[in-house]
């Protein structure tokens, strides 16, 4: 690996968590470095854990082990660790698409209000929904809700965004032009992202680094996407990265039974 | 052009129904003194207002439920906020609120008036108990019932306690609170007049007072005229306020169908 020369910006060591009504233990000792402009994509079945692993870092669960997140220990929600869920309903409806925003601007501390909506509105405009600022939250499209929770993520300075499943309920179409969009805010802003998906192109497309989780939670193979982006089918070594994580995802399904 | 038909059908409801009255009056199957005709109760209407003064009495009503209704609810939003705070609080208020609000309003009289005296207060204490417990219940149901992604998006965005309830908790329950203020309004009415005819006649003057006084001059007419002034402050409120309220906060932000 050759990423040693950076300290990672969120840091995990030997993370397990079971809940206290169950015997079966959902992380079993989970190691990982996530470095400044990361991408990377988690890549496991259904029930695998990976959501517990993302609901652990944005500090929604407790855990066992450590959580770092720029040095500090994760104990509870922050701003530095913004999640983006895949409900829609993530935003308050009783507030205007910008409000959703300056809201949470003004929560996190920042007093000037005027301040505040133009940082609002400027991150609008990087997730071309400017024209809806005034729009409430159910006159939108689900792609809409989405690219202003990341919005507002990205206006709130959040160091990581985490991401689960945020494309997952879209059309197929509204998918994909969803990942482009992200890649290329991705490509202007420097922003470190951990992006859940059980979508082996989504993972190709949109990661960096990809982690494989198995279905007992562990780590099953850590690699770099070295493919150029933006990705299609026709790249180069695009087939051959799709079809070895196919097959470990298929192993998955076959130990299951 | 829904909405026309609907306004049709309501006042070709109401015209129906005096039709049918005026018809079972001219049968004279009860003694007219018992069973007065529109017109009478019309007039006694009017009698009421210009020469019997109806209308000091309501003004006076109506400031005693105001101040009853507006404690209640302050003190149910209170208590039910501290409920969603503490878990302990929350047992025992809930525990209290099943109590009370079985307990009829009229079985209280006896102490609100050995306690507070005859007047004034024991008529806002009768509306307030009215109004506190039903409202109490459906702002705990609309707290309980607030998605927990709100919760989660606030806390992620660094609200404290205090302001996740008044930003998050309060706007997401509204439909609720709302629909407890609705069943408030009512129930404080009922308190209000008990209490007045109870007093009737002491010093409190009010529109159950005024109810009784015509009891005992035989004035069925007289009653019935009162009882279409408490329909029509009914349907002011109704229409005039809580639809308006209504239509401009959470039907516009979609949360009801």
């Amino acid at each position: 690996m050759t990423e040693e020369k950076k300290t990672p910006i969120l840091r995990i060591r030997s993370l397990t968590k079971q809940y206290d009504n169950s015997q079966r233990v959902i992380l079993p000792r989970i190691d990982l470095d996530v470095y400044p402009e990361d991408f990377l994509c988690i890549l496991g079945p259904s029930g695998c854990g990976k959501s517990t692993l993302i609901r652990c870092i944005a500090g929604f669960e407790d855990y066992e082990g450590t959580i770092e997140s720029n040095g500090r220990i994760v104990k509870k929600p922050g701003t530095d660790r913004i999640m983006v869920f895949q409900d829609f309903n993530q935003l308050f409806p009783w507030k205007t698409v910008v409000n959703n925003i300056t809201y949470a601007l003004k929560a996190s501390g920042m007093a000037d209000k005027k301040a505040r909506i133009a940082k609002a509105e400027k991150y609008l405009k990087k997730v071309n929904l400017f024209d809806y600022k005034d729009y409430y939250p159910h006159q939108l499209s689900g792609g809409m809700k989405q690219r202003v929770a990341i919005a507002r993520g990205m206006a709130l300075g959040s160091s990581i965004i985490l991401m689960d499943e945020p494309f997952a309920a879209l059309d197929a179409m509204t998918r994909n032009r969803m990942q482009s969009e992200l890649l290329h805010i991705k490509e202007k802003e420097s922003m470190t992202v951990v992006f859940i998906t059980h979508n082996i192109q989504e993972a190709i497309s949109l990661g960096n680094r990809i982690m494989v989780m198995s279905r007992n939670g562990e780590v099953k193979e850590h690699l770099y996407n070295t493919l150029e982006k933006p990705v299609t089918p026709a790249t180069p070594g695009y087939g051959a990265l799709w079809k070895h994580l196919n097959d470990l995802l298929t192993e998955e399904r076959a130990d299951d039974k | 052009m829904k909405k026309n038909i609907r306004l049709i059908a309501q006042i070709l409801f109401v015209i129906a129904f005096l039709i049918l009255w005026q018809i079972l009056y001219s049968l004279q199957i009860w003694p007219p003194l018992l069973f007065p005709s529109p017109g009478m109760i019309a007039e006694a209407f009017v009698k009421a207002f210009t020469s019997k003064g109806l209308g000091p009495m309501i003004l006076h009503s109506l400031r005693l439920l105001l101040i009853g209704l507006l404690l209640g609810v302050s003190v149910a939003l209170l208590l039910s906020a501290l409920s969603a705070i503490n878990e302990v609080f929350a047992a025992i208020y809930n525990m209290i609120v099943s109590m009370f609000d079985l307990i009829p309003g009229i079985a209280l009289i006896p102490v609100a008036i050995l306690w507070l005296g005859i007047g004034d207060g024991a008529i806002i204490f009768m509306v307030f108990h009215s109004v506190v417990w039903p409202m109490s219940r459906s702002i705990i149901n609309g707290f309980n019932s607030v998605p927990n992604i709100y919760l989660e998006v606030g806390q992620n965005i660094g609200l404290n306690r205090i302001r996740l309830i008044l930003g998050v908790f309060i706007p997401a329950a509204l439909p609720h609170i709302f629909s407890g203020l609705k069943v408030g309004w009512a129930r404080a009415w009922r308190g209000l007049i008990s209490a007045e005819m109870v007093f009737g006649g002491g010093t409190a003057l009010g529109i159950g007072y005024y109810i009784t006084d015509r009891r005992t001059n035989l004035d069925v007419a007289g009653i019935f005229a009162t009882i279409i002034a408490i329909i029509l402050i009914g349907l002011v409120v109704e229409y005039g306020i809580f639809m308006v309220i209504e239509k401009n906060t959470f039907s516009k932000w979609g949360m009801t169908r």
